[in-house]
């Protein structure tokens, strides 16, 4: 991690802060009308999606539903509900758009949500041991963490954790590592595990129950949709999330270093552990800006639509004080997150040298 | 919050396995408010249909809720929700027409003054236009007219003669068998709301003696007196209501327990928020946390987080830095500076991080 002076991480926050308050004084009806122009996009894609897949029988319109209800739920997750619950809108004093109460089209509920996402990952990002997000207590991402044979085969852990990320994302809270180490019993989980099946079960009923008994002659076929909305959810999420964090040149970080650290520290935490991808306008949007992940990471109650606005100054701030900027395009930083995922599979001597401890 | 429920029990059931809300029926609204803004089910629409100027800071709207509303009583008032800015803002107002107007018709009114600095009221005036749907919540209130009839005084002061517009044609409607007397005090003869209205009341309904007294265009201002209250006829056998600015109903209140009037017989309602009267560097204040019924005084720049850890409350939190939102949680009255920005919030309710918000003066959170 770039060493800096107490003195240099306060000026650091300094600039930050003026990035932030400058934002904060400006929000009003433009943001409102954005993300109220999201929820509208999104319940038209949902309405269009349920209604089209009964039709399913012709594969074109197959095809169209799937895709709508998957594209639906990528913007109900991720430029909605994340950003929601970030509590990037509840200055609107909208019941609808509050942080507290938001509850999303997946299975993590959204209490679950708000303690392992937005206080442990963003509060202790990408620290060891800390930041449960990080690898999800499934992968081996760093150096720092001993290897184990059972990493050898973790691409496939990889690919299972994608295909199902909505059932990991839902479980995370259950903290399945500690229970294996007998640190915490499955008792204390129990109310936890109440609420997952009450969620889950809610999201399973409604996609593979509800909506294909309502529509009986051609069930199969709404499941099977309901099943590929999902599916096409579930590997693009995870596939942005893995961006976010697990690039090439997203540091990681220590207990010791972080111990009693500075507003400054945190912020130099969050722009060296996270990293960004270009793209379009609609990519970012289904990506729920989370391709402006570093702009996300230091001000995550900013509204996303925001971020690209201030990378700019972001990128401006980094440069000043050195501190290297992680972008890139889609394809690169994907690919070097599939690396970072195979090379440590392998115990450090066999797996290459390690960007983790540059 | 302003919604009511209307759909059965199993539909209800349905709707919040579908759409993951409380509140299901109000997942289409960002959709049908487009095509049809009378069809939002979050609250009850109101549709303005007219805009009266009654005074030069003052205008009555006509509005026209939709028919799911539950309608009032006389001396009632309403939370009205109204965006500005981006931002939703409930304020409360006192229903100035009859409840006969609404079973008749359909309509209700609001009476609303401009308030100094006030971002709903200011924005009410400025730029509400007649078509604009606004959203409205059921009545409340207690400020009623006594059943059966008793002999009647009201004290009101300026824009406090709203409840009282509203129960006096209520009572000439329901020809109310019982004395009725109106002090009406406002500042000069330009600033009475209703002058109209209030003089066809006392020409067609005989029970009402009607007094407006203007308390600005002498001297010396001419205020509620003895003399008032002396002319008025078995002065303590009446129910007193009043409302106006705190000055006048304090006043109205000493006057009356010098005549022995109890306060049981006298009833007043909320007519503006009171203004915290604190310096820049005042701040603290007395807690009310409404969830777990506790009062706490704080001094100091002390946080709410902090103010109900001290107290034995474990609020939900997180970060304890203003970041995670965590904390987030309903302030419904008072003021809060906050810590991060020195910036001092509204009065009203809203949503605040507890970990970075300090009370300044009386606050009441949902805790």
């Amino acid at each position: 991690m770039k060493q800096m002076t107490e003195a240099q991480l306060s000026e650091l926050e300094q600039d930050l802060n003026a990035i932030r308050n400058e934002v904060i004084a400006d929000l009003g009806e433009r943001d409102a009308q954005y993300i109220r122009r999201m929820v509208r996009l999104h319940r038209m894609l949902e309405a269009g999606g349920r209604v089209m897949m009964p039709f399913g029988f012709i594969p074109p319109v197959f095809v169209a539903a799937t895709a709508t209800l998957g594209i639906a739920k990528i913007l109900e997750n991720m430029e909605i509900g994340h950003n929601v619950m970030h509590g990037q809108y509840d200055w609107m004093n909208d019941p609808s758009l509050h942080s507290q109460t938001y509850e999303w089209d997946t299975v993590c509920t959204g209490d679950s949500w708000r303690r392992t996402h937005n206080y442990e990952h963003h509060t202790y990002t990408n620290i060891i041991g800390k930041d449960r997000d990080y690898g999800y207590a499934v992968l081996r991402l760093s150096d720092d963490e001993p290897w184990r044979p059972r990493h050898s085969l973790q691409f496939i852990n990889y690919i299972l954790l994608s295909v199902f990320f909505q059932w990991g994302v839902g479980l995370h809270e259950l903290e399945t590592e500690k229970l294996q180490r007998r640190e915490i019993s499955l008792r204390e989980k129990l109310p936890f595990l109440k609420e997952f099946a009450r969620k889950g079960g809610r999201q399973a009923f409604k996609d593979y129950v509800f909506f294909p008994l309502v529509t009986f002659p051609v069930a199969p076929i709404v499941l099977a949709g309901n099943v590929g909305a999902n599916l096409i959810r579930n590997l693009w999420s995870s596939t942005v999330i893995f961006c976010g964090h697990f690039t090439q040149d997203a540091e990681t970080f220590s207990e010791e270093e972080c111990e009693g650290e500075s507003k400054g520290h945190w912020y130099l935490r969050q722009l060296t552990g996270s990293s960004n991808f270009t793209g379009g306008r609609w990519l970012h949007i289904l990506s729920g800006h989370l391709s402006y992940q570093v702009e996300h990471h230091v001000f995550p109650d900013l509204p996303a639509h925001r971020y690209p606005e201030i990378s700019g100054k972001v990128q401006a701030v980094c440069q000043k004080h050195g501190i290297h900027y992680n972008t890139g395009s889609f394809a690169r930083q994907y690919g070097t997150v599939l690396k970072r995922v195979l090379r440590h599979s392998l115990p450090e001597h066999l797996g290459g040298s390690s960007a983790t401890t540059a | 919050m302003l919604a009511k429920q209307t759909q059965s029990r199993t539909l209800h059931w349905l709707g919040r396995q579908l759409f993951n809300r409380d509140d299901p029926a109000a997942f289409f609204d960002p959709l049908l408010e487009r095509i049809n803004p009378m069809w939002v089910q979050e609250y009850t629409p109101a549709r303005v249909e007219q805009i009266i100027q009654e005074t030069p800071d003052t205008k009555t709207l006509v509005l026209k809720p939709s028919r799911r509303w539950a309608g009032f009583r006389a001396g009632q008032h309403v939370n009205i929700c109204v965006d500005v800015g981006g931002i939703r803002r409930n304020r409360t107002f006192s229903l100035s027409s009859s409840p006969i107007l609404w079973q008749e018709q359909g309509r209700v009114t609001l009476t609303i003054k401009r308030l100094p600095g006030g971002r709903v009221t200011n924005w009410i005036h400025d730029a509400l236009q007649t078509g604009t749907v606004i959203g409205m919540g059921e009545a409340f209130g207690d400020f009623l007219v006594p059943e059966p009839a008793q002999p009647v005084l009201f004290i009101a002061g300026g824009s406090g003669i709203t409840p009282v517009l509203s129960q006096l044609e209520t009572m000439a409607a329901i020809d109310y068998r019982a004395p009725v007397t109106l002090l009406y005090f406002v500042r000069t003869g330009d600033d009475v709301i209703a002058r109209e209205k209030l003089q066809a009341l006392s020409a067609r309904y005989s029970a009402l003696t009607l007094n407006i007294i203007a308390t600005h265009e002498t001297e010396e201002h001419r205020y509620l007196c003895d003399e008032d209250l002396d002319a008025i006829p078995g002065i303590k056998a009446r129910q007193a209501f009043l409302c106006g600015p705190t000055g006048l109903m304090d006043l109205a209140r000493n006057l009356l327990h010098q005549r022995g009037i109890a306060d049981t017989d006298i009833h007043s309602t909320f007519f503006s928020v009171p203004q915290a009267d604190l310096g820049n560097e005042a701040l603290g204040g007395q807690v009310r946390f409404s969830g777990s019924k506790l009062d706490i005084g704080s001094e100091g720049d002390a946080t709410l987080l902090d103010i109900a850890e001290a107290a034995g409350l474990s609020p939900r939190h997180g970060c304890r830095m203003g970041i995670c939102h965590q904390c987030s949680c309903r302030k419904t009255a008072g003021t809060v500076v906050n810590r991060l920005t020195g910036q001092t919030s509204g009065p009203g309710e809203e949503n605040i991080q507890i970990c970075i918000s300090v009370p300044k003066g009386p606050v009441s959170i949902d805790i």
